[in-house]
C-alpha cells in the first residue's frame, strides 16, 4: 500500500523531470548540463553573455563550505565565463573512485580537482582530456610541478599549486640540546642530532609511516636521498633509508607510533612541544609559526638538500559526450589559475604557486616562504620519470615493506626484496 | 523459529480439525489459490526489492569478477571475459592465506565473545534490579556512534605512545604494548574494538529471547529446588538455542563483512597482520591510487560464498535438530 | 532482599561505566585543545578544555542532524512497510516457496556493503536518485529489511492461529487480519525493527559517502567530513558531532526501550 503509492509517485516524478529536462535542454541550444541531480537548472537565464548553464566543479576540500573564499572565487569564476558552478567537494581518498565511477555513466563533471599522482590514473582510464583537447595552457608553469599531469608527452591538466616537505624543528628543544640547526645537513649529522636531544630527555622526530600514500609520500626523501630509484625498491640504497627509519624506532629515536601516524596525527604529535623535529608539509605552516617552530629541508644521506616529493592537486577537465563545453571549462581554470587569483588560492590552501611569478609575489607578502619555495623548486613528481600507473603499485608495495621492517616482521633487505618482487609481478600482469 | 511455528501450527489444527475438515475439503482448489495467492500479493514488495536491489549489485560484482577489467575497460565497460582467471590469481596472491586465517580467527573468536557476553548481561539485566531498564538502555549507545567515531575512539585508546589504555597498563605495573602497530597484537586490537560494538546487538536480541521464555517456567523450577546456575543451563539456555542459533549465524555473516573498523584502526596493516578478506577486498578496489575492481569483486564474491556455505551447515543443522 | 538488588545495581553500574568509557573518551577529546591532542600520557579529564569543537558543530552541523532524522525515519518507514506485510506471510500464510526466499534473505545480507553502494551508483545515476533523500532511505533500508523480515516471522508464527480463525470468522480478509489483529499484537516486532533500523540508518557513513556526496541534504555521518579537509583533520569538532549526533539518537532510544517493555507485559501473547 504505501510501497506502492511511493513507486507510482517516483514513477511520475521522473516522467515530469524527464520531460522538463528535455525541454530546457532543447530550449537553450548552447547550454550543458552535467549536473549529477536530477532536474537541469533552467538554462538561459543567466545575467551575463550568450551560454548559460550550469557546469560541475569537484575538488577535494570537503574543509571549505559556500562562505569560504575559495568556494566564492570558483563562483566569480563561473560568473566571468557566464555559467553558474555546481561545486562539490567530495573526501579525497573517495573522489577518484566517485570520479571512475562518473565517467563509466557518462556523468563527468566539467573540472576535476584530483590529487596529483592520480592524474596518470585517470588519464589511463580515458576520462581525461588533453591540454591540446581542452585548449589549456601550461605557459609559465615549472615544468618539475606540471610533471605529475604529463604522460608520454602529453599534458593531462594544469596544477592548482604545489606542497612538499621539509623538516620542522622545534628552537626551544635544539638550543638545550646543543644542537644548531644549521649543522643538520646530511643522515649522520641529523642522528647526532637526534641522540643529544634523547639525552636530555626529549623525543626525537616524529613522521607518517603508515601503510597509505602518506606513508609513502613521507618515506620518499629519505629515499630518494639516498640515491634510490623507485623502478628498483631492492636496492642497496634503499635498504640504507629503510634501515635509517628502523634504527630511530629501534633507538628510541623516532616513537612506534610512527607506523601508524597520518601526517596529522604525527603533526599532533609534534604541537605536544616534546618534539625535535617533525617531518611535515608546507600546509602546516601556520600551526608551526604559533608554535613558534621553524624548517630546515630534509637532509639527504651524503649532504644537502633531499629531492621531495610534490603534492597538491591538478585542474582536469573529463572528457564530455559534449565537446563544445571544453572551451568554457578552460575558461573557468584559467581565471582560476591566472594573476592574483591564483596567488590569493593557493595562500588559502597553504600552496606554493606554480608559476615563478606567483611564487615571487608570495615571498614578497610573506618572507617565511621563501624556504618553501627552495623545497618546491628541487621537488619532483611521484609518477614522473615515466612511471605513470606504474606509482601506485610500487608506492603500495613501498609502504608494505616499510610497515614490515617498522614493525619488526621482517628485516629491510627482505622485506624490500619481497616488495620488488610483488611490485613486477603487478606491473608485468 | 519454525519449531514454535510448527508446534503452533499442529495445536491449532488439534483444537479447530474436527470442527473444520469437512468445509475445508470444500473449500480446497479455489481457496487454496487464492490463499496462496494473497500470501505470494503480501510477499510481492520484498521480492521487487530483492530483485531490484540486491541482484543487481550481486550481479554486477559477479560480472566484474569473470571479466578482466582495467580502468580504461571499467569505464567503457567492454571488458574481455576472463573465466576464474581473477579468482586463480587471487588465490595464488600471498595476501590470500593471512587474509583467510585472519578472517577466520576474527569471526570465530568476535562472536563466541559478543554473544556470551550478550548472553551474560541479557540474563543479568533481566533480573528486575533498579536502574535495570535504564542502564540496559546505555548499554546501546555504542550503537548510535558511527563507526567512523567509534573506531577512532579505540584508535585513540589504544595508541602505544598517547593512549589512555597503556597508561593504564603502565600504572598497574604492566608493560605498554603496541595495540595497533605490533604484527602480533593488530588483530587482537580490532578484535576489542569489534567485541565492544557487537555486544549491544547481541544483548537486545538475547534479551527479548529471554522474554519470551515463559515466566512459568521459572516458577516451576525454581519451587522444584532448582539454584540459579542449573535454572539456567538446565532450562533457559536450551528454550534459548533458535534465538541463540539464529543470533550465532547473523553474528557471523555480519562479523564476516565488517571492514569499518579495521580499516579506520589499523587499514589492514602493520603489513597483512590484521587484513581480512573484507578488507583485502576493499584494498584491491579503493586502497591504492590504482583500483583492480576485477580481484576486488572476485575477493567479495568468496566472501559471500564463505557466508552460504556456513548458511547451508546451519540450515541443515538446524533441519536435524527437528526432526530428532 | 532489598540489599542485593542494590548489589545488583552497583554491579550493573559498574559493568556500565567499562562499556561506556570510550564513550567518555569520546566527549574527552571533543573537549582537548588540539596541542594536547597526542599528549603522553593523556589527560584523564579534560584539563585545559575547549569548546572550540562544540562552537563549531553548533554553527555548522545542525541541517545535517535534521537530515540524519529524516533519512533514519524514512528508513523505519519502508523498512517496516516491506518487512511486515513479508514476515506475516512468512509466518502464517504458507507460501510455496517461502522456505526459498528465507534463504534468499540470508544470502542478501552477506553482500559486503561496498558491492552494495557500487551497484546503487549505477542504478541511482540511472534513476537520478543520486543525492537525494529517497535514494539514501532506499540504501540504508537494504541494511534493514532482511533483518526485519527475519524478526517478524519469527514474532508472528508466535500469534496463536484461534486469534486469526475469529477474525476471518467475522468475515475480515487477509489484509484486514493483518492490519486490525496481526500488527496491533506485533507491537514488540514493530519496536524491535524500528529501533534497528533507525539505529543502522543514523550511523551509516559508506552509502551515503557514495551516493549521497554531492550538494544538498547530507546526513549528520557526512557532516563530519567537514572537519577532515585533504591534509588536516580536526579532531575535537569531529568528536563533538559524534556527541551531539548521538544525543538525539539515545533519547530515542531510551523511550524505545520503556516502550518494549511496556508491550511485553501489557500485551503478552501467551502460550
Amino acid at each position: 500500500m504505501t510501497v506502492q503509492i511511493t513507486r507510482r509517485a517516483r514513477t511520475a516524478l521522473l516522467t515530469i523531470t524527464a520531460i522538463t529536462a528535455a525541454a530546457a535542454l532543447a530550449a537553450c541550444s548552447s547550454s550543458s548540463s552535467t549536473s549529477t541531480s536530477a532536474p537541469a537548472s533552467a538554462g538561459g537565464t543567466s545575467a551575463t553573455s550568450a551560454s548559460g548553464g550550469t557546469y560541475t566543479l569537484w575538488d577535494p576540500y570537503p574543509q571549505y563550505n559556500a562562505s569560504s573564499a575559495w568556494w566564492k572565487a570558483v563562483a566569480a569564476c563561473g560568473t566571468q565565463a557566464g555559467v553558474t558552478i555546481k561545486h562539490t567537494a567530495y573526501d579525497t581518498t573517495a573522489l577518484t573512485t566517485q570520479a571512475l565511477l562518473a565517467g563509466q555513466q557518462g556523468k563527468s563533471p566539467d573540472i576535476l580537482l584530483i590529487d596529483n599522482p592520480v592524474v596518470s590514473t585517470l588519464a589511463s582510464a580515458g576520462i581525461l582530456t588533453t591540454t591540446a583537447q581542452n585548449g589549456l595552457s601550461t605557459g609559465t608553469i615549472a615544468q618539475n610541478i606540471l610533471g605529475a599531469g604529463v604522460i608520454n608527452g602529453k599534458t593531462y591538466g594544469v596544477p592548482i599549486g604545489a606542497n612538499t616537505l621539509a623538516l620542522y624543528y622545534n628552537p626551544t628543544i635544539l638550543k638545550a640540546a646543543n644542537v644548531d640547526p644549521a649543522s643538520i645537513t646530511s643522515w649522520a649529522t641529523l642522528t647526532a642530532a637526534l641522540a643529544k636531544v634523547k639525552a636530555i630527555g626529549k623525543k626525537g622526530i616524529t613522521f607518517s609511516g603508515i601503510n597509505t600514500e602518506e606513508g609513502s609520500f613521507q618515506f620518499l626523501p629519505w629515499f630518494w636521498g639516498a640515491g634510490a630509484n623507485l623502478t628498483n625498491l631492492n636496492s642497496p640504497q634503499a635498504v640504507a633509508a629503510l634501515t635509517l627509519w628502523t634504527t630511530w624506532i629501534k633507538d628510541g629515536y623516532a616513537p612506534n607510533s610512527v607506523i601508524q601516524n597520518t601526517q596529522t596525527t604525527s603533526w599532533q604529535e609534534f604541537q605536544t612541544g616534546d618534539y625535535a623535529f617533525g617531518e611535515n608539509g608546507t600546509w602546516q605552516k601556520a600551526g608551526a609559526a604559533t608554535m613558534g617552530a621553524k624548517v630546515i629541508p630534509i637532509p639527504s644521506e651524503s649532504g644537502g638538500a633531499a629531492p621531495v616529493p610534490t603534492g597538491g592537486e591538478f585542474f582536469t577537465i573529463p572528457v564530455q559526450k559534449d565537446t563544445s563545453t571544453y572551451a568554457t571549462s578552460a575558461k573557468i581554470v584559467t581565471c582560476l589559475t591566472s594573476g592574483n587569483s591564483i596567488i590569493s588560492t593557493d595562500n588559502t590552501l597553504n600552496y606554493i604557486a606554480p608559476t615563478q611569478s606567483a611564487q615571487q609575489a608570495q615571498v614578497a607578502t610573506d618572507a617565511s616562504l621563501q624556504s618553501w619555495v627552495n623545497a618546491v623548486g628541487v621537488a619532483k613528481a611521484r609518477t614522473g620519470d615515466n612511471l605513470g600507473t606504474k606509482y601506485p603499485i610500487i608506492s603500495q608495495q613501498m609502504w608494505t615493506a616499510v610497515q614490515k621492517a617498522e614493525s619488526g616482521a621482517a628485516a629491510p633487505s627482505a622485506a624490500l626484496a619481497a616488495a620488488q618482487t610483488a611490485a613486477q609481478a603487478g606491473i608485468n600482469k | 523459529m519454525t519449531t514454535d511455528r510448527s508446534r503452533a501450527r499442529s495445536a491449532g489444527r488439534q483444537r479447530d480439525g474436527a470442527a473444520h475438515t469437512a468445509p475445508s475439503r470444500a473449500r480446497s482448489a479455489g481457496a487454496r489459490w487464492r490463499a496462496q495467492a494473497a500470501a505470494w500479493g503480501f510477499l510481492a514488495p520484498v521480492v521487487l526489492y530483492l530483485a531490484a536491489f540486491y541482484a543487481y549489485p550481486l550481479y554486477r560484482n559477479i560480472d566484474l569478477s569473470i571479466r578482466s577489467y582495467t580502468l580504461a575497460s571499467f569505464v567503457t565497460g567492454d571488458a574481455p571475459f576472463a573465466g576464474f582467471a581473477n579468482y586463480i590469481s587471487i588465490f595464488h596472491s600471498s595476501t590470500f592465506a593471512p587474509a583467510l586465517i585472519n578472517t577466520t580467527i576474527f569471526v570465530f573468536v568476535s562472536i563466541a565473545f559478543q554473544f556470551a557476553i550478550g548472553l551474560a548481561l541479557a540474563v543479568f539485566f533481566y533480573r528486575r534490579f533498579p536502574l535495570s531498564a535504564t542502564l540496559r538502555a546505555l548499554f546501546l549507545i555504542p550503537w548510535l556512534l558511527p563507526l567512523l567515531v567509534s573506531a577512532s575512539t579505540w584508535s585513540w585508546m589504544l595508541n602505544s605512545d598517547s593512549g589512555i589504555v597503556n597508561s593504564f597498563l603502565q600504572a598497574v605495573g604492566a608493560a605498554p604494548i603496541d595495540w595497533l602497530t605490533s604484527p602480533h597484537w593488530s588483530l587482537a586490537a580490532v578484535l576489542i574494538a569489534n567485541i565492544w560494538i557487537g555486544i549491544p546487538f547481541n544483548l537486545v536480541i538475547m534479551y527479548s529471547g529471554l522474554q519470551s521464555v515463559s515466566a512459568d517456567i521459572f516458577e516451576a523450577a525454581s519451587i522444584d529446588g532448582a539454584n540459579g546456575w542449573q535454572r539456567f543451563w538446565r532450562i533457559t539456555f536450551p528454550l534459548l538455542r533458535p534465538v541463540s542459533a539464529i543470533t550465532l549465524l547473523l553474528g557471523f555473516i555480519y562479523t564476516l563483512k565488517v571492514f569499518d573498523i579495521i580499516w579506520i584502526m589499523t587499514r589492514g596493516g602493520p603489513a597483512t597482520a590484521s587484513t581480512t578478506l573484507a578488507i583485502w577486498s576493499y584494498q584491491l578496489g579503493f586502497g591504492s591510487l590504482l583500483p583492480d575492481f576485477s580481484s576486488a569483486a572476485a575477493v567479495g564474491n568468496v566472501l559471500i560464498i564463505i557466508a552460504v556455505i556456513f548458511a547451508l551447515i546451519y540450515i541443515r543443522a538446524r533441519n536435524r535438530l527437528e526432526t530428532t | 532482599m532489598k540489599r542485593r538488588s542494590w548489589w545488583l545495581t552497583a554491579l550493573g553500574v559498574l559493568f556500565t561505566a567499562a562499556m561506556l568509557f570510550p564513550v567518555y573518551w569520546m566527549i574527552n577529546v571533543s573537549l582537548t585543545q588540539t596541542s594536547n591532542m597526542r599528549k603522553s600520557p593523556p589527560n584523564l579529564i579534560p584539563v585545559d578544555a575547549t569548546l572550540q569543537g562544540y562552537s563549531a558543530v553548533i554553527h555548522q552541523q545542525l541541517p545535517y542532524l535534521g537530515t540524519s532524522l529524516m533519512v533514519a525515519l524514512g528508513t523505519v518507514v519502508v523498512t517496516l512497510a516491506l518487512s511486515a506485510p513479508a514476515g506475516y506471510s512468512l509466518a502464517k500464510l504458507r507460501p510455496k516457496g517461502g522456505g526459498a526466499l528465507n534463504f534468499v534473505l540470508l544470502i542478501a545480507q552477506m553482500i559486503p556493503a561496498i558491492v552494495m553502494a557500487m551497484g546503487f551508483y549505477t542504478i541511482y545515476i540511472k534513476l537520478g536518485l543520486l543525492d537525494s533523500v529517497w535514494g539514501l532511505i532506499i540504501a540504508d533500508s537494504t541494511i534493514a529489511v532482511p533483518f526485519g523480515v527475519l524478526i517478524f516471522t519469527a514474532f508472528m508464527s508466535r500469534i496463536p492461529d484461534e486469534l486469526l480463525q475469529a477474525a476471518r470468522i467475522d468475515g475480515a480478509g487477509t489484509m484486514r487480519t493483518f492490519l486490525s489483529v496481526v500488527m496491533p499484537v506485533s507491537r514488540n516486532a514493530v519496536v524491535t525493527v524500528s529501533l534497528f533500523g533507525f539505529l543502522w540508518a543514523w550511523s551509516d557513513f559508506l552509502f551515503a559517502n557514495t551516493l549521497d556526496n554531492g550538494a544538498g541534504l547530507q546526513p549528520i555521518t557526512l557532516g563530519i567530513y567537514a572537519y577532515i579537509g585533504n591534509n588536516n583533520q580536526q579532531w575535537n569538532a569531529i568528536m563533538a558531532t559524534a556527541v551531539v549526533a548521538s544525543v538525539p539518537a539515545a533519547v530515542l532510544l531510551v523511550l524505545a526501550q520503556r516502550y518494549v517493555a511496556a508491550g511485553v507485559t501489557a500485551g503478552a501473547v501467551k502460550d
